[in-house]
């Protein structure tokens, strides 16, 4: 292929924009590694000592897990809701089903800060402020959306005749949807459970109105680290998160190109 | 929420704990000189002569974290040593909402509650808590500031004037009027996310002598006059929002010169290479944190004073000023803290001498205002 | 009859996720408009203290020009990405596309906390470049909103590229062909021809980033140095500090509104429901 000026032109412009995406994630690496007690780069050697300050740490420690467990849960809520949900408004397909389809969005359209402020007020109410249930409570809510509109996404290639032939057949509601719908929803259904972990793990704005003292996740860990203390901590967990994400980067990477292959 | 403003700085405190916490996490922070504080204490006000009594339990009340562990090793242990009784700390944070709720409904679990100076004047008001007994708290152990009718000190901090020679060419503003003089001291400002203990500052940095701060701000053109100084100054100011976001801005060099509480210039102090930090005192604000019994608390009356009598002991306050950098509200204690201190410590008779003391009349009636002004005058 | 009870059937499916919806994040954003006139006291206060604060108006000024200095970044930038990836790219396009949808999996936080590394005083751009003799003195990189739109076009950027990148799918090569054989340039024939068509995705792209960048609160909190003062950490700042809510909440609900409206002027460009209802 002939490169013309043109294509240079964009070419580069998108590989400096791709490196303007990665690059600032990367520099956690080194300050991660830094030999003084505050961030920044190394000093005088490369050290390992924030790394173990991470894992000596039982607050940090216990954060993390709760971001693990709290997630799973999440995800599993969320996704259990979010497919019934998709599936049920798959089969209606009609004016009101799409407006349930709005109003489950709208969560991710609703500024964190304001939604939140509700949940607070509610969760008072409710007596959910600063346990975990309320975080799970409001981590689900926050990824329905993500959830409802991947397996909606999935369910758009599945043929309408199909489960009708079932239900001609003899099959009941609950049969067709578990046994014809529900497989065709399989992939949005993972895409979407990813997705709801991932949108608990890193929930700040919430976690931050509803919790006090008792319930302490990975990103109120790492905000306070931001904004309160003077601790490249921080720096080590951002660092094995970020490596986390490459290498599982790389996997779908390996994974798409072996399946096209 | 609460029914009313609460004008009383609740965050230094919370900010103290977080201190407390980050020396525990370094181990720094020991029981070194417990046994001497002891033998010190020799004789408790009022326990030979009175019936004796017994309290099952003393709880002391204030903003959680780590603090309320120094405060529990610091003077609960210690009192129940002397005397026998169990002393808890509760770290739930006494806010003035909550103890009057406590009050009204009968219900009060809390014995000594780690409160404010605002507060305290409207929990006075409202009649939810007690008088001090000036007969088992000694007066003379409190400077005369913080002793009030029902509400006593127990320690103080203050809003300082810190600054980083280094980036400002060895020089260090010598007051307020050079801080807002940015040709001869270029380079950030840090300023608190709030006009508590700011615009004292920017009143005096006018020429205002600081005896007469509070009378020119309680004059619109001096509220004007003292927010107008902001504004001149924004370009060069980044705000701290928590004590140790405004550590955090002098160890990243992000800030030259800074208005910000004594205990984080404390840690400042030994955080900070030699000639790269200075504070002054010079032009501070002081405000005393201040212990408060509910009515009706559980332990009684003279159990709840006795304690805090306790807490009064110089040297247990001295621990406090070397653990968090709160200065003791004892100035008796002044002359027990170790000499390398003495320049920190905000109630050092030197330092209290160029300090005024925070006006919490002056924040009741014109807070929200000024806050107003002040988010306008940074951004605006 | 089947057919009916076959549709009510399918409701049961929507239900519960619906309700829960409905219960525990609907009626607490109606909450909020309620605190906003009833705290401290019935009526409108909240509202005419809002509109009467100078602070405010500037709050959002502040916002909404952030917002839309990030939407210009980020369409610009992600355009070229995004035209790329669907046009040249051929080996290296799962590596481009996996580039892309990389930052969208670290967190927010984590991000921020990268650019507070790099523009710092003494932060890693301005030791560098002092190290190298280009500057003398630190320049100011953070703290103001020069930081703040640079963390956010980089946070946003994925939101753009996506939909532009989904419009692009959809486009045939053959008008581009078409326009080239009959003589146009590549320049010509993308300017004529391709951009066009790609139009749609923009605005969709377009409407994410504004919409997401109204509300944002995490990055301005951390980079503006307090004087970059969205609506978002306004109302932080009302709560927190003074325990405001009635006004915090009155902010809250004219946030709301103003996201609603932009959303409703954007329904006359974009199809809305392939922006957000379909997007995947």
């Amino acid at each position: 292929m002939r490169t013309s000026a043109f294509r240079i032109f964009f070419m580069t412009l998108a590989w400096m924009v791709l490196a303007f995406l990665l690059l600032p994630i990367l520099v956690v690496i080194p300050v991660s590694l830094t030999d003084t007690s505050y961030i920044g780069l190394p000093k005088e050697e490369l050290s390992l000592q924030h790394y173990a300050a991470y894992f000596k740490d039982p607050r940090w420690l216990a954060a993390t897990w709760t971001s693990i467990w709290v997630g799973l849960v999440v995800a599993a809520c969320a996704t259990a809701l979010g497919t019934t949900f998709a599936i049920g408004c798959w089969y209606l397909s009609n004016r009101a089903s799409t407006v349930a389809r709005w109003i489950l969005i709208t969560p991710i359209l609703v500024p964190p800060v304001v939604q939140s402020l509700g949940f607070y007020r509610f969760w008072v109410t409710l007596g959910l402020i600063d346990t975990h249930g309320g975080v799970i409570l409001a981590h689900t809510l926050l990824a329905l959306p993500y959830v409802s509109i991947s397996v909606f996404a999935a369910l758009a290639n599945l043929d309408r005749r199909i489960p009708q032939a079932a239900r001609s057949l003899g099959a009941s509601v609950w049969q067709t949807s578990w046994q014809v719908v529900m497989p065709a929803a399989y992939p949005g259904m993972i895409t979407g459970a990813i997705f709801a972990f991932i949108v608990s793990f890193d929930e700040i704005v919430g976690v931050l109105f509803i919790t006090v003292r008792n319930v302490s996740t990975l990103p109120k860990k790492i905000w306070e680290g931001i904004q309160e203390s003077i601790d490249p901590t921080i720096a080590s967990v951002a660092t094995m998160l970020v490596l986390l994400t490459l290498v599982a980067t790389a996997i779908a990477i390996f994974r798409n190109r072996a399946l096209r292959a | 929420m609460t029914d009313f403003q609460d004008t009383t700085d609740h965050e230094v405190k919370a900010d103290m704990a977080e201190i407390a916490a980050h020396k525990y996490r370094e181990g720094r922070l020991t029981r070194r000189g417990f046994l001497s504080a002891m033998a010190a204490l020799g004789i408790l006000p009022a326990l030979g002569s009175k019936a004796m009594a017994q309290a099952n339990e003393i709880v002391v009340v204030n903003w959680g974290g780590r603090a309320s562990e120094v405060l529990q090793e610091v003077m609960a242990d210690t009192y129940t040593k002397e005397t026998g009784i169990p002393v808890t700390v509760d770290g739930s944070g006494p806010s003035g909402g909550k103890i009057r709720a406590m009050v009204e409904s009968g219900a009060v679990v809390w014995d000594v509650c780690d409160s404010g100076m605002g507060t305290a004047l409207i929990l006075t008001e409202q009649g939810v808590i007690q008088p001090i007994n000036y007969d088992i708290v000694d007066k003379s152990k409190v400077l005369d500031q913080a002793a009030y009718s029902h509400g006593v000190g127990n320690y103080v901090y203050s809003y300082v004037m810190a600054s980083n020679p280094k980036l400002l060419g060895g020089n260090a503003p010598q007051s307020w009027e050079d801080v807002w003089n940015t040709k001869d001291f270029p380079g950030m400002r840090t300023f608190r996310k709030s006009v508590r203990g700011m615009l004292e500052s920017a009143t005096m940095a006018q020429g205002v002598a600081p005896e007469e701060v509070y009378d020119v701000l309680n004059t619109e053109d001096g509220l004007k006059a003292g927010i107008d100084k902001f504004r001149q100054l924004r370009e060069n100011i980044i705000v701290w929002g928590s004590g140790s976001a405004s550590q955090n801005l002098f160890l990243q060099e992000e800030v030259a010169i800074g208005n910000i509480w004594s205990t984080r210039a404390h840690l400042l102090r030994e955080q900070m290479e030699d000639g790269s930090f200075e504070v002054s005192f010079k032009g501070g604000v002081i405000a005393p944190g201040v212990w408060v019994v509910p009515n009706n608390n559980p332990a009684g009356s003279d159990e709840a004073m006795k304690f805090i009598a306790h807490a009064q002991d110089p040297e247990l306050q001295v621990q406090w000023l070397e653990m968090i950098g709160s200065g003791p509200a004892n100035p008796q204690a002044a002359e027990l803290v170790p000499a390398e201190l003495q320049k920190y410590n905000p109630s050092s008779p030197e330092n209290l001498a160029q300090q005024i003391f925070y006006n919490d009349e002056w924040y009741a009636k014109n807070q929200i205002r000024a806050e107003e002004m002040y988010v306008d005058a940074l951004i605006n | 009859m089947p057919r009916l009870s076959d549709t009510w059937r399918y409701w049961f499916l929507v239900l519960p996720a619906l309700a829960i919806m409905i219960v525990f994040y609907i009626w607490p954003l109606i909450g909020i408009w309620q605190i906003s006139v009833t705290e401290p006291a019935l009526g409108l206060d909240n509202y005419t203290r809002m509109f009467e604060s100078s602070a405010v108006t500037t709050s959002f000024v502040i916002t909404f020009r952030i917002a839309l200095l990030t939407t210009i970044g980020c369409l610009i930038l992600g355009y070229s990405v995004a035209y790329v990836i669907s046009n040249f790219a051929r080996r290296v396009k799962p590596l481009m596309v996996a580039l892309v949808l990389l930052p969208f999996w670290v967190s927010v936080l984590i991000r921020s906390f990268s650019w507070i590394v790099l523009l710092g005083r003494s932060g890693i751009v301005n030791d560098t470049l002092r190290g190298a003799g280009i500057i003398d003195a630190p320049l100011k990189l953070m703290h103001n909103e020069f930081g703040v739109i640079l963390a956010m076009i980089h946070v946003m950027l994925p939101f753009a590229v996506l939909p532009i990148m989904a419009n692009m799918r959809g486009i045939s090569p053959a008008y581009v062909d078409a326009a080239r054989g009959l003589g146009a340039s590549e320049l010509t024939a993308f300017r004529k021809v391709y951009f066009p068509q790609t139009l749609p995705g923009v605005m969709s792209g377009a409407l994410l980033v504004f919409v997401l960048s109204l509300g944002f609160y995490i990055t301005p909190a951390l980079l503006g140095g307090g004087r970059v003062l969205m609506i978002s950490e306004y109302i932080t700042y009302q709560i927190q500090e003074f325990l405001n809510w009635g006004l915090g909440s009155a902010l809250s609900v004219a946030l709301l509104v103003l996201t609603a409206l932009v959303i409703l002027v954007a329904a006359r460009f974009v199809n809305l429901r392939s922006a957000l209802l379909e997007r995947n």
